[in-house]
């Protein structure tokens, strides 16, 4: 397997008041690609941070993060822009849907950024809803699904332009345990079926058992790495 | 109030809104203090009119002449204190475009009746002795750079001399002021007795005669006995009131104070919407910190009176600062001499308070009531 | 490029689709541009009207020679000897019969009252020939019938009718000993003529004591525009202390007396534009804070942050455009055909009617872009700028 992201000596830190506040000071990592994995860690221990930087939301101060063999630490804002169009689909913790949008429209919003037709996004949006299992509700306005659904739609939404990456922010910290363990089955089908590397910030235990590995981060560093059986 | 610190906390927690909301107030009052006090320096001219005075002119309309001889007429009738009679002579200064508001008068019965018009006692005595006199208003000597001793040229866009020319000699003899700060003093009289030897028609005609009654009650009395004098004459002649006079003369352009009023309505409607929705958006998006503040024992009342004082505040601060900017623009526009004479008075300046006020309770009375009946327990899932 | 105008019109999409969510601050935005719009446009038209009206008045066939520096016919003498001596310059027109083609005229006041305040106003009287009715080329009796020449009969202008009480056919009318009737009602296609009595100039002539002077001339002009053949002559012989110049260059510098009504229109509407600008700003500003979530979301997607700029922008001058429409419409609807009256340059009533032309719609509109494109501008800024970890934080 080829390493997907690499991150080398990164240091991280940002300026609160009068206070600097360092996250990370050295931090080296590397993710091969079809790897899931849950990064745990008390809050402030920068587990987000961290995956705003993998995703290109958020810049190192300093150090390198490469994906795929190609350095996006230093890229532009619209280079970023780009780039994560085309790699990564992001998954939030309160699904970040369109209101105005029904669910089909709200899945089709990353593939208005490819050259794809009208007819061909209809059908990629179809078979990601069909993924998702929500391939009945695709006409349905967000405000008439539960959160379930909704995360659901995220999801397809996340998927949609077949990116490499899928990037989670607590996907499951707005639900009930039930709902929450049919979006991580979810996840881990895209991962193992569909080879989708997989890198999820959680708070909770139960939902880092359906990661291939866990990272335990506190005060910026690794404390612990177990691996799921 | 002791609560005013959070009021005034709450009001500066978004600096840029605040700033936009103010200024849109601002604007409105700056409006209305400006417009205001324009018109009522328009109106000046009805207002400082004398109760005592009435305007005879020719009844066919007032551009039409009388006949000189009418003066010693009314004289003689009974309760009368003064008559004195005037001709527009349509002056200008240099250019035609520089128009000069000019009279013919005789000038012992003019300072007489029209006794608002300051003159030193030696500037009085140098005009009644000196046949090519002019005493000028302060207004406009103050335009041309005119003073006591200088001898200029005014032409005529009506009357001409002899020779064809149409200007006409003076000297500046004297400087008037008014009684009143509004009064008029951008116009410029000479000797009659000068403009009826050296123009070239319509000698010995009068253009109107100002008349002071003994006391306003008679005034009706006195119309009467003008108007029935000089019926069925070749000149009949219609008496009015000066302030009636002055009146229909600023109606003749138009309903002023109607536009005006439109624009001030205008003006405050827009920020009525305006200020309106930004406070009921400013308390919206507290419905949690309300929410706390009644979990922590404030009265509703309490709070009712919170967000009113604060959209209270917010009119009467931009408010004010719309008055002061007011007064100075009017003194910017008080250096224009073709505007007439602008003073922001206390009236104005009471009824723009009247008007803070109410603004600042029509705006804060929605969100104040919202805050009123707001629950705890939504105001708190809400957040 | 293609990509970046399909997120533009994405975005642009939703954020129109959004707007029910902040109805009332967007509705305060189209409100305000549109007084804004209706203020300006209802100044403007009402001097267009009284320009037009104006400058309708003149014609170029005609010219029209005055006492130099009277500025208005009303101040204007001139005798029966300098008409005469005139008639003979080259460059008039000549009628049917051989005669030089021309109308001597007085220009008078007398007392009308005017209906919207019941107070007395100045109406200019004329004192006209039957000439003087041929040389115009719009004049036309709507009812009644022309006065006959030596009695004491005139003819009232429409627009008198409308605005003035005291003139309506059949009516008697004094003024000073003299009674005069009303026969009939005249049109000259909107002009200035129309807030005018015409008499028999001899008629007028005697009851003013003007002697066998007159105060203005009309000439028809063999040759449209061309004048100078009658200034030549006016300047060459000195008994002429007159000015010469066509109707149409004449009231056209008199159409710009309500200039001062259109600088006050656009001062008063650019500082009240300052206040519409200012809710505009809020409105928009108030829109990027709701949607930061969502613009924030789009551009962790992917989306660029010039399709931030440009929906937000778009967001913006849409509600502008919509209320300067509305404006300019509330205006059309009551201020566009308005009859009024003022104190013209003449000294006397000027009827005219508000015109609100395309070209002035135009103004209005332009006025409300620029409040659109300046108040979406620095909340579309911000939009562009919004960090996109907002997307991962709770939505407020």
């Amino acid at each position: 397997m080829s390493v997907l992201f690499e991150l080398k000596n990164v240091v991280k830190g940002f300026v609160k008041g009068k206070e600097k506040i360092s996250i990370f000071e050295d931090l080296n990592m590397t993710i091969e690609e079809g790897d899931f994995v849950a990064i745990m860690g008390p809050s402030g221990s920068g587990k987000t941070t961290l995956l705003n930087m993998l995703g290109g939301v958020d810049q190192p101060t300093g150090g390198e993060v490469w994906f795929d063999g190609e350095r996006i630490d230093s890229l532009s804002e619209g280079n970023l822009a780009k780039w994560r169009a085309n790699n990564v689909g992001f998954i939030f913790q309160f699904y970040n849907l369109m209101p105005m949008l029904n669910a089909a429209r709200n899945v089709e919003l990353p593939l208005l950024l490819t050259k794809l037709s009208g007819k061909q996004r209809k059908k990629n949006v179809e078979t990601a809803l069909t993924l998702v299992e929500l391939a009945d509700r695709a006409k349905h306005m967000p405000s008439e699904m539960s959160g379930g659904q909704q995360q659901r739609v995220a999801i397809a939404r996340a998927i949609v332009s077949d990116p490499k990456l899928l990037l989670c922010d607590e996907p499951t910290g707005d639900l009930d345990r039930a709902t929450a363990d049919e979006i991580l089955r979810m996840l881990q089908l895209l991962n193992q079926k569909f080879n989708k590397t997989i890198v999820m910030v959680t708070h909770d235990p139960a939902a880092a058992k359906y990661a291939k590995r866990t990272i335990h981060l506190d005060k910026g560093e690794f404390v612990e790495e177990e691996l799921v059986a | 109030m002791k609560d005013l610190f959070l009021v005034f906390k709450n009001l500066t927690r978004k600096p840029l809104r605040l700033f936009l909301t103010m200024f849109a107030t601002f604007v409105a009052f700056l409006i209305y203090g400006t417009l205001t006090t324009f018109e009522d320096a328009i109106d000046a001219g009805v207002e400082l009119s004398a109760d005592d005075r009435l305007v005879v002119v020719n009844k066919i309309n007032f551009t039409q002449p009388l006949p000189i001889s009418y003066v010693n007429r009314v004289e003689a009738l009974s309760n009368i204190t003064g008559v004195t009679h005037l001709n527009w002579f349509g002056g200008y200064y240099q250019d035609p475009q520089q128009q000069v508001i000019t009279f013919a008068a005789d000038p012992e019965s003019f300072l007489t009746v029209y006794n608002e018009l300051l003159l030193s006692d030696e500037e009085r005595t140098a005009w009644l002795q000196n046949r090519q006199g002019l005493i000028v208003g302060e207004a406009l000597a103050d335009q041309y750079g005119w003073k006591v001793g200088d001898r200029i040229p005014l032409n005529s866009n009506i009357f001409s001399q002899a020779d064809g020319s149409s200007a006409w000699e003076f000297d500046v003899v004297g400087v008037f002021t008014g009684t009143d700060e509004q009064a008029n003093t951008a116009a410029t009289y000479f000797h009659y007795d000068y403009f009826n030897e050296t123009q070239t028609f319509g000698r010995d005609y009068i253009g109107f005669m100002g008349v002071r009654t003994s006391d306003p009650q008679l005034n009706e009395q006195v119309i009467k006995s003008i108007d029935d004098m000089f019926a069925n004459t070749p000149f009949e002649t219609e008496t009015v009131p000066e302030k009636t006079f002055n009146k229909a003369f600023i109606e003749q352009i138009g309903n002023l104070s109607l536009i005006l009023g439109a624009v001030v309505f205008a003006a405050f409607f827009i920020i009525l919407v305006i200020v309106g929705n930004s406070m009921v958006l400013a308390v919206r998006e507290r419905t949690g910190e309300i929410g706390v503040l009644k979990t922590l024992g404030f009265r509703s009342e309490r709070i009712f009176v919170m967000v009113l004082a604060e959209s209270l505040l917010l009119a009467i601060a931009s408010g004010a600062l719309g008055l002061f900017v007011t007064s100075l623009v009017v003194n910017i526009l008080n250096s224009i001499p073709q505007l007439p004479v602008m003073v922001l008075s206390t009236d104005i300046i009471l009824q723009a308070f009247g008007i803070m006020v109410l603004l600042g309770l029509i705006t804060g009375i929605i969100p104040a009531v919202n805050a009123l009946r707001l629950n705890i327990i939504t105001a708190l899932s809400r957040q | 490029m293609f990509g970046l105008f399909s997120q533009i019109g994405t975005v642009i999409v939703m954020n129109i689709r959004s707007l029910p969510q902040r109805l009332w601050m967007s509705l305060a935005a189209v409100l305000a541009v549109s007084v804004v719009v209706a203020v300006l446009l209802s100044f403007l038209s009402m001097s267009n009207g009284f320009a037009s009206t104006l400058d309708g008045t003149g014609s170029d066939s005609v010219a029209i020679v005055t006492r130099s520096g009277s500025q208005s016919e009303l101040n204007s003498v001139i005798s029966r000897d300098s008409v005469n001596i005139v008639s003979t310059a080259p460059g008039i027109a000549t009628t049917t019969d051989g005669q030089p083609f021309y109308s001597a005229e007085l220009y008078v006041v007398v007392d009308g009252i005017k209906k919207s305040s019941g107070t007395e106003v100045n109406i200019p009287m004329r004192g006209i020939s039957r000439t003087g009715f041929e040389l115009r080329d719009k004049v036309e009796i709507v009812e009644g019938r022309v006065f006959e020449p030596g009695t004491n009969e005139l003819i009232v202008g429409q627009g008198v009718l409308g605005q003035f009480d005291g003139f309506d056919l059949g009516q008697e009318v004094t003024f000073g000993k003299t009674r005069w009737s009303v026969v009939g009602v005249f049109s000259t296609g909107g002009s200035a003529f129309e807030s005018e009595l015409w008499a028999d100039a001899r008629m007028v002539q005697d009851l003013f004591n003007r002697g066998n002077s007159f105060q203005t001339m009309r000439i028809r002009l063999a040759e449209p525009g061309n004048v100078d053949g009658i200034r030549e002559m006016i300047e060459n012989d000195p008994r002429l202390i007159l000015d010469v110049d066509t109707e149409s260059d004449y009231f056209a510098t008199q159409g710009e007396a309500l200039q001062g009504i259109v600088f006050f229109g656009w001062g008063i509407s650019i500082v009240m534009g300052l206040g519409a600008l200012a809710g505009a700003l809020n409105t928009m500003y108030t829109s990027v804070a709701s949607r930061s979530a969502e613009i924030a979301t789009l551009r962790a997607i992917g989306f660029s942050n010039l399709s931030a700029f440009f929906g937000t922008l778009s967001e913006s001058i849409l509600l502008s455009l919509v209320g300067g429409v509305v404006g300019a419409l509330v205006s059309y609807l009551f201020m566009d055909g308005l009859t009024t009256a003022t104190m013209g340059p003449g000294f006397t009533q000027v009827v005219f009617t508000f015109e609100l032309s395309p070209a002035l719609f135009q103004n209005g509109i332009m006025l409300a872009l620029l409040i659109g494109l300046v108040g979406g501008f620095f909340p579309a800024w911000r939009a562009a700028r919004l960090p996109v970890i907002t997307a991962f934080q709770k939505a407020t």
